[in-house]
């Protein structure tokens, strides 16, 4: 386990060089240069260039690059930001924090009502409830993120005046975001939770649970559920990641000082020690989180804990890796 | 069928039909059957002969919605199960009949500890503590040949074979009256095949329950059962003791079974096949559903139907032969 643990970790590093990498490529091919845009258009030629030595701008790229990654593994020193001369780490985790939050409440609201739904769809398959379900779930995917956040606002904010338009100064700030993040993914858990239970509901595991002469209600929530949630742990797992780095559009609609909207911030002032930094943290926590999900899967799954535990050869994709 | 035996199931003219929008499958057809206490029938035939429908439809497991019994009575020790409600029957189901199905690879849910699926069915059916049930449950595997302490693993780490015996775990652990096995071993490799039904042999003998052993393979029959039926096309074409089925087989069908079985004694070039294949169920002639395969036919049996007679005293066949129209037509 911890074998694997530490496997896991490993991976990291490729990922995070990977990303750094890239986004330094893409910040010599972008126009613009930084120093002017901290000493703003009324600085002269020589004041410019003093800037630009003491960023180290003029540097080749692979120096600075190298320099960089230097100063975070040597000194956990993800650079200073550009408008603020404060460490860019200082900056991202408070906005991580609240960007979590969101995502966490968001992910708690779809998943609970998507799994609810799911399994009441799955236990009436074909009939009036089932088609029901459907289209309010698709209703929800298929409006974007942003107009449900718009018409929460002109609800709840302009008309009913019961919650904040925007800001998070007091925690009724976050009803909105969370619901409206929450309610736009609870689609895909419905339709993987009813997939799921269908598909599970047919295993011959049921029927020897029915043979035994257990009741319908304890196969369904004994037998089936867990099961059934495999796959939706893993969809859970995907979205919490996705969502925390990837609430820009949300962060800007409800004002949120997340770390979606520091990024967008960041890359608007060419400010590159923030962007390269967020999306480095972004990165770290992404994959971070993504073994916690495959690690809570033993707790779903008991099959998984043999493979993690021989060492994990390959990730574990599937619930059926060891019953070939 | 003799009258002094005690018979724990009847089953009476069942017919079921899986129903679709496009067609109507006819599974069983007007089979009647009867089980004595202590006694082993064996439920032969090809694939798609009815033998799990029958098995299912005396369980109430048909397929929901699909599975409909038409008609019939299946009478266990006198009660009518077919009139009985869900939760009627969900007291006789893991109590007084088990079923064993043929797959052990798929029967047992894979987030479960086996002991914890053993102690299931025992706390269903016994007023018992959770730690009664798990110990019955390490007594169960005992009995089936499994380390006791084993009762916290998971399937995934259990054997094919080993599987199967914690399928006949579970369902032998109330003592069941009857137990229906749905080809046990077909999964299991030859060797282990042999252990499973020495197992189940003993096991009934030392219970007294009734069993009913669905399986193709004649060589199990003749191993474990002391009845036999054979099934063709959703009918009973053959009953009788193992020795009056497999010593004077009466109908052509079963004859021709016989013939199909490789021996080890002669040496030949093909093994004896039946030609044509099984009718289709969804769309079965009105005469003779063998007729067409059959190699004693005559022309008679493209015309009618007949139903089962007794050829001999307890010995039933289901052929024109046995009608006062195949005299006629010589």
């Amino acid at each position: 386990m911890a074998k694997y643990v530490i496997k896991r970790l490993l991976l990291l590093i490729p990922i995070l060089l990977g990303v750094s990498a890239i986004i330094f490529v893409l910040k010599t091919l972008t126009p613009g240069d930084p120093a002017r845009q901290i000493l703003g258009n009324d600085a002269t030629e020589e004041q410019i260039s003093a800037k630009r030595e003491e960023l180290g701008l003029n540097d080749p790229v692979i120096v600075q690059y190298v320099r960089y990654v230097g100063n975070i593994v040597t000194r956990g020193d993800f650079g200073t930001s550009y408008r603020t001369n404060e460490p860019v780490l200082s900056e991202i985790i408070p906005r991580l924090w609240t960007s979590a939050k969101i995502t966490l409440g968001a992910v708690a609201i779809g998943a609970i009502l998507g799994i609810l739904l799911g399994i009441l769809s799955a236990l009436r398959k074909y009939t009036w409830v089932d088609s029901l379900v459907l289209v309010i779930s698709m209703f929800f995917q298929s409006v974007p993120e942003f107009v449900v956040g718009l018409v929460l606002i002109t609800v709840f904010a302009v008309k009913l005046h019961i919650l904040p338009a925007a800001g998070i100064d007091t925690p009724l700030g976050y009803i909105m975001p969370m619901l409206c993040i929450g309610l736009s993914s609870v689609a895909s858990y419905t339709r993987i939770t009813r997939s799921s239970m269908l598909e599970v509901l047919s295993e011959d595991y049921i029927r020897t649970a029915r043979a035994k002469g257990q009741t319908e209600k304890n196969i369904t929530y004994h037998h089936a559920l867990r099961n059934a949630m495999i796959p939706v742990a893993q969809s859970i797992g995907t979205s919490l990641g996705n969502s925390i780095g990837g609430g820009m559009v949300l962060e800007t609609v409800f004002s949120v000082p997340g770390v979606g909207k520091y990024i967008v911030d960041s890359i608007n002032q060419r400010n590159y020690p923030s962007v390269l930094g967020g999306a480095l943290v972004i990165a770290i926590v992404l994959t971070v989180i993504n073994l916690l999900v495959d690690l809570s899967f033993i707790l779903i799954d008991p099959r998984l804990k043999s493979t993690i535990i021989s060492g994990g050869a390959s990730k574990p994709k599937k619930a059926k890796v060891a019953e070939a | 069928m003799s009258e002094t035996k005690e018979s724990i199931l009847k089953i009476k003219n069942l017919v079921i039909h899986y129903e679709t929008d496009e067609e109507v499958v006819e599974a069983v057809n007007n089979i009647s059957l009867d089980i004595g206490k202590g006694e082993v029938l064996g439920l032969v035939g090809e694939t798609g002969a009815g033998k799990t429908t029958t098995a299912l439809g005396i369980m109430g497991l048909l397929p929901d919605k699909v599975g409909h019994v038409v008609q019939g009575n299946i009478f266990l020790e006198g009660e009518d199960l077919l009139r009985k409600s869900n939760r009627e029957m969900q007291k006789i189901r893991g109590k007084k009949i088990s079923m064993i199905f043929q797959d052990p690879m798929t029967a047992l849910n894979p987030v479960k500890t086996v002991g914890d699926q053993i102690a299931e069915v025992v706390l269903l059916h016994n007023h018992c503590s959770k730690a009664e049930a798990l110990t019955r449950a390490q007594e169960m595997l005992a009995m089936v040949g499994i380390v006791p302490e084993r009762y916290r693993d998971y399937p995934h780490q259990f054997s094919g074979g080993m599987k199967q015996r914690i399928v006949i775990a579970i369902a032998l652990a109330c003592e069941p009256d009857l137990l229906i096995a749905d080809e046990p071993t077909t999964a299991l490799d030859v060797t282990i095949q042999a252990q499973i039904l020495d197992m189940m042999r003993k096991l009934q003998r030392e219970h007294g329950t009734s069993m009913i052993l669905i399986t193709h393979d004649l060589g199990v029959v003749a191993e474990i059962c002391d009845h036999c039926a054979v099934m063709y096309a959703g009918e009973i074409v053959e009953y009788g003791t193992l020795e009056q089925v497999f010593d004077r087989p009466k109908h052509p069908y079963t004859r021709a079974l016989y013939q199909s079985i490789p021996s080890l004694d002669k040496d030949v070039e093909r093994l004896h096949v039946i030609p044509g294949l099984v009718p289709d169920p969804s769309n079965l002639p009105p005469y003779c559903s063998f007729c067409e395969r059959c190699g004693e036919k005559k022309g008679v049996c493209s015309k009618y139907d007949t139903s089962i007679v007794e050829v001999e005293p307890g010995h039933l066949a289901k052929c024109l032969m046995y009608s006062p129209s195949w005299k006629e037509a010589e």
